[in-house]
């Protein structure tokens, strides 16, 4: 007999593996030199709840080194109906993961009859923050998300985020990820203890907050954008699904948030 | 051993009786491109029938559920590791069906060692405009056919050509209902053919759709059977334009059919 699968799914779709997590070549190459690497990572992603749902707001900037790559960058990515995930590290591998999760979520939805448990994407999730491991030890980029999504069997948003190695906690309030994140950090609890939890914030509040904050980290951060050129992307997931959230709330958002003039300092010299 | 040409046609017609014979007793699919969308339609007893391929591609099968579900499962690995590896914009059933699944049945039907696959399924793609829809029905043998308006596949070719002609009498601007209903009718009419021609040789007149024959044979099988009808939705801005509708959300359609009411 010959050498051939015997069954007809195997003979159908041949040896190699349907969807295989993305390593990427070189990896032990040793470091490459860092100040030149062709890398893109700073940037500031902001999870925040609200009382539908759960917004997510991500700068548009993505940087190599200390240049400017691309000022138009989408960081909040859809995963499938209900799952966002906001990116930060390397651009190249964050954009690579998230066309494989996709893949992989619809891969199992189709071919099981069923749709991926929530725990089970998380469990991916992390598997691929853990296989860039090796990659962000050497410099060259790994990649750090945040999972923000509608859970329907408890009937609201829940917000996931990860360590470089692939562990993952659940956050009651907010998340954020990128390299301005660790500026406002303090900045969210302030906004908790002070004003409102975010998970009773009408929405247009909720949306302010984030947008404030991502303000700040574009001023404490050198690879975090502001919105003089490119406004920011926000995203919401509520019980119907993910929505953009449109260009003329997001400008009136942006508006009401008041930045004043330019301070003039003088010369005292 | 050696086999005389008449050895070989002997075994290939016994075998093709054999797969024939496996499909006969398969609920029919029809299959309809219309501006709402695509749609499968069709009827099933305790096993799903309509299944999603990739992003803008659908599957049903008559036949074995075993091979059905090979067939299936081998076309959604295929579709997503292409789709992965390139683009989704290069999944295409014509390249699946030709490339990826024809070969290996037909090879399979010819190979005497092995028991050929019993299934007859139908690949609906819908493209980026309705001229660009595509149905691929798909034989045992690993034969297939392209059509682009309607797609039919029943028990027998008698059963299928009356449901194509049924099918084909649908206008493209139809409503998601009225396209439901006709091609439930058609359904019925094919599977009127089907049954009454229990050989499968004959020439069993079917009914026309509408007639008090579909509608009292589709009353009769919705006894025991359920509409599943699957949409590639054109107007839905998802990725994935697959959806599956179960008779809760065609009640406005199905309950008359169901009382035996042709209107």
């Amino acid at each position: 007999m010959r050498g051939e699968p015997t069954d007809l799914r195997s003979a159908i779709a041949g040896p190699e593996p349907v969807l295989a997590l993305p390593v990427h070549p070189g990896m032990s190459a040793g470091a490459p030199d860092a100040g030149h690497g062709q890398v893109a990572h700073g940037t500031t992603v902001i999870a925040v709840k609200c009382i539908d749902g759960v917004i997510n707001v991500g700068d548009r900037r993505a940087t190599a080194s200390y240049s400017v790559m691309y000022d138009q960058a989408e960081k909040v990515l859809a995963l499938d109906d209900f799952t966002l995930l906001a990116i930060s590290g390397s651009y190249a591998r964050s954009i690579e993961v998230v066309r494989y999760l996709r893949h992989a979520f619809r891969y199992f939805e189709r071919s099981q009859l069923q749709p991926m448990s929530l725990d089970g994407k998380l469990s991916e999730v992390a598997r691929a923050v853990a296989a860039g491991l090796p990659m962000a030890m050497q410099g060259l980029g790994g990649f750090i998300p945040i999972l923000s999504t509608w859970d329907p069997a408890a009937g609201e948003p829940r917000i996931f985020f990860y360590d470089a190695m692939g562990a993952r906690f659940e956050s009651a309030e907010y998340g954020a990820a990128g390299s301005g994140s660790v500026q406002i950090r303090g900045a969210f609890e302030y906004v908790v203890r002070t004003k409102s939890p975010f998970r009773r914030m009408p929405r247009a509040d909720a949306l302010r907050e984030a947008l404030r904050l991502l303000d700040i980290a574009a001023d404490l951060d050198a690879a975090t954008g502001g919105w003089a050129k490119v406004l920011p992307l926000a995203r919401v997931i509520t019980a119907d699904g993910i929505q953009d959230v449109g260009e003329a709330e997001l400008r009136s958002a942006v508006a009401g948030l008041g930045q004043g003039e330019a301070t003039f300092v003088a010369d005292r010299g | 051993m050696m086999l005389s040409p008449y050895d070989f046609n002997e075994a290939i017609n016994q075998r093709r009786d054999h797969a024939e014979e496996g499909l006969r007793q398969g609920s029919p699919v029809a299959g309809l491109s219309l501006d709402l969308g695509v749609l499968l339609i069709t009827v099933r007893r305790t096993q799903r029938k309509v299944y999603e391929v990739y992003d803008r591609m659908m599957l049903s099968a008559v036949g074995n559920q075993s091979d059905i579900e090979a067939v299936r499962i081998g076309a959604v690995d295929v579709a997503h590791r292409e789709g992965y590896q390139r683009s989704p914009d290069d999944v295409t059933a014509q390249r699946l069906v030709g490339f990826s699944l024809s070969p290996v049945l037909k090879e399979l039907f010819r190979d005497q060692w092995r028991a050929p696959a019993v299934v007859r399924a139908v690949f609906a793609e819908m493209g980026q405009l309705p001229a660009d829809d595509a149905f691929f029905t798909l034989n045992y043998d690993g034969e297939f056919v392209r059509s682009s308006r309607c797609a039919a596949v029943a028990g027998t070719p008698e059963a299928e050509a009356l449901m194509a002609e049924e099918l084909a009498a649908v206008p493209s601007d139809a409503s998601l209902g009225d396209a439901v209903r006709a091609g439930l009718l058609a359904w019925a009419g094919a599977w009127q053919a089907v049954t009454s021609d229990p050989g499968g040789r004959g020439q069993a007149p079917g009914a026309p759709a509408g007639s008090a024959d579909a509608v009292g044979t589709l009353a009769e099988q919705l006894k025991d059977g359920r509409v599943e009808v699957g949409l590639l939705d054109r107007a839905s801005r998802r990725e994935s334009r697959f959806r599956r509708l179960g008779e809760e959300e065609l009640t406005d359609v199905v309950a008359p059919l169901r009382r035996g009411s042709g209107e």
